[in-house]
């Protein structure tokens, strides 16, 4: 056994070994750039609530994360995050999953989270697929991408994800690939440190589901293709809408303040105190 | 302790993986030709004096299975 131990390795249960990932799964990566994040605040455990659903990415956090994380059911866990959030608005509430997990079965629940701008952080990992169940299509796989259940490719267009939270009302919006985990993590800072509902979109690789079946390759060709089709959101306002159809926009897309659920509801209960 | 340090039992293999060879800007990385107990082939460093401790591979690898000792943050570069 050797002595030397990942600097991360103390934010971990004692009885993890392993995660549950794939060789090469991206979602490794979001892992421990959320660590990185909460580790470059100087925060604790103790500081979060972390809730999951259901999916490969619902296991980022969970049974990993050394602190109190809540495994939920599929498409509910910002349902359950409200509940948190409103009970214990001193805690900071973040909220990981997948993309069918948070924009299909669980769709509207993002939607109103956002345009209610309660504070949390939810993190997708968007993998394109539904990962865990074997690779069915979802709403954020790409047009003609053949899955198990698109055969002849999908006929469906893809849902811009970042695009959908940020016109519900979301005060921060950021969207990086696992090839660009500095940037995450930076981002993530700023997500943590939001009053008010911060989203970050991560395009994560899927090689087994989605890079054998579609024939994007392996872990590293999907990182390959995701270096080669950044670009910057600033880069992005300049071109047309054909110019950018293949390619992943990445960057901040809102960082802003506008009224905040926790804070409005303590504000409420001040001022009817007063009057009564 | 070795500019970068490989955890060999939480590597998942460079044959499915290798996302540390590809990250790597000099090729410090090979492949090592034991397995680990869970039955992979984690890389193993083969050019340790080409490490210029830019950390890619440690910042990188999704199983928390690479150490690199960081250049010391002379600017806190980030
Ligand atoms: C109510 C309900 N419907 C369906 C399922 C089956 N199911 C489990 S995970 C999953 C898809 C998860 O996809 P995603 O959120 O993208 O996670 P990934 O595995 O890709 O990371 C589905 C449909 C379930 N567990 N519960
Ligand atoms: S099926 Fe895909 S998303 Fe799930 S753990 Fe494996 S590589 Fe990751
Ligand atoms: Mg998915």
């Amino acid at each position: 056994m050797s002595s030397v131990e990942h600097p991360l390795r103390k934010y971990l249960r004692p009885s993890v070994e392993a995660t549950t990932f794939c060789p090469g799964c991206g979602d490794g990566t979001v892992l421990t750039s959320i660590l990185q994040a909460i580790d470059e605040l100087g925060m604790t455990m103790d500081d979060f609530v972390f809730v999951s659903g259901i999916g490969c990415a619902a296991w980022i956090i969970s049974p990993n994360f050394n602190a109190d994380v809540l495994h939920t059911t599929h498409g509910r866990p910002i349902a359950f995050a409200t509940g948190i959030k409103l009970n214990l608005p001193e805690k900071k509430v973040m909220v990981v999953s997948g993309d069918g997990d948070l924009t299909a079965i669980g769709g509207n629940h993002l939607i109103h989270a956002a345009r209610r701008n309660i504070e949390m952080v939810v993190i997708c990992a968007n993998n394109g697929i539904y990962g865990m169940t074997g690779g069915q299509v979802a709403p954020t796989t790409p047009r003609e991408a053949r899955t198990i259940t698109t055969p002849y490719g999908s006929l469906e267009n893809t849902f811009d994800i970042s695009r959908m939270v940020q016109a519900s009302g979301a005060s921060f919006v950021a969207r990086w690939t696992t090839y660009q985990p500095r940037q995450l993590t930076k981002s993530i800072k700023k997500a943590i440190q939001k009053k008010g509902f911060a989203f970050i979109e991560v395009i994560s690789q899927c090689p087994v589901q989605f890079g054998a079946k579609t024939g994007a390759g392996s872990a590293v060709e999907m990182l390959e293709m995701y270096r080669k089709s950044s670009i910057s959101v600033k880069k992005a306002v300049e071109m047309s809408p054909q110019e950018i159809e293949d390619k992943i926009v990445t960057g901040e897309f809102i960082d802003t303040a506008k009224p905040e659920l926790c804070e409005e509801i303590a504000r409420l209960k001040e001022r009817i105190r007063g009057e009564g | 302790m070795p500019k970068v340090y490989i955890l060999r039992e939480a590597c998942k293999g460079v044959v499915d993986c290798d996302i540390c060879r590809f990250v790597c800007p000099k090729d410090v990385l090979g492949k090592s030709d034991m397995l680990n107990r869970k039955g992979y082939f984690p890389p193993e460093v083969v050019d340790e004096d080409a490490c210029t401790q830019c950390g890619n591979c440690m910042v990188y690898c999704p199983d928390m299975a690479i150490v690199v000792e960081m250049r010391k943050a002379k600017k806190a570069a980030r």
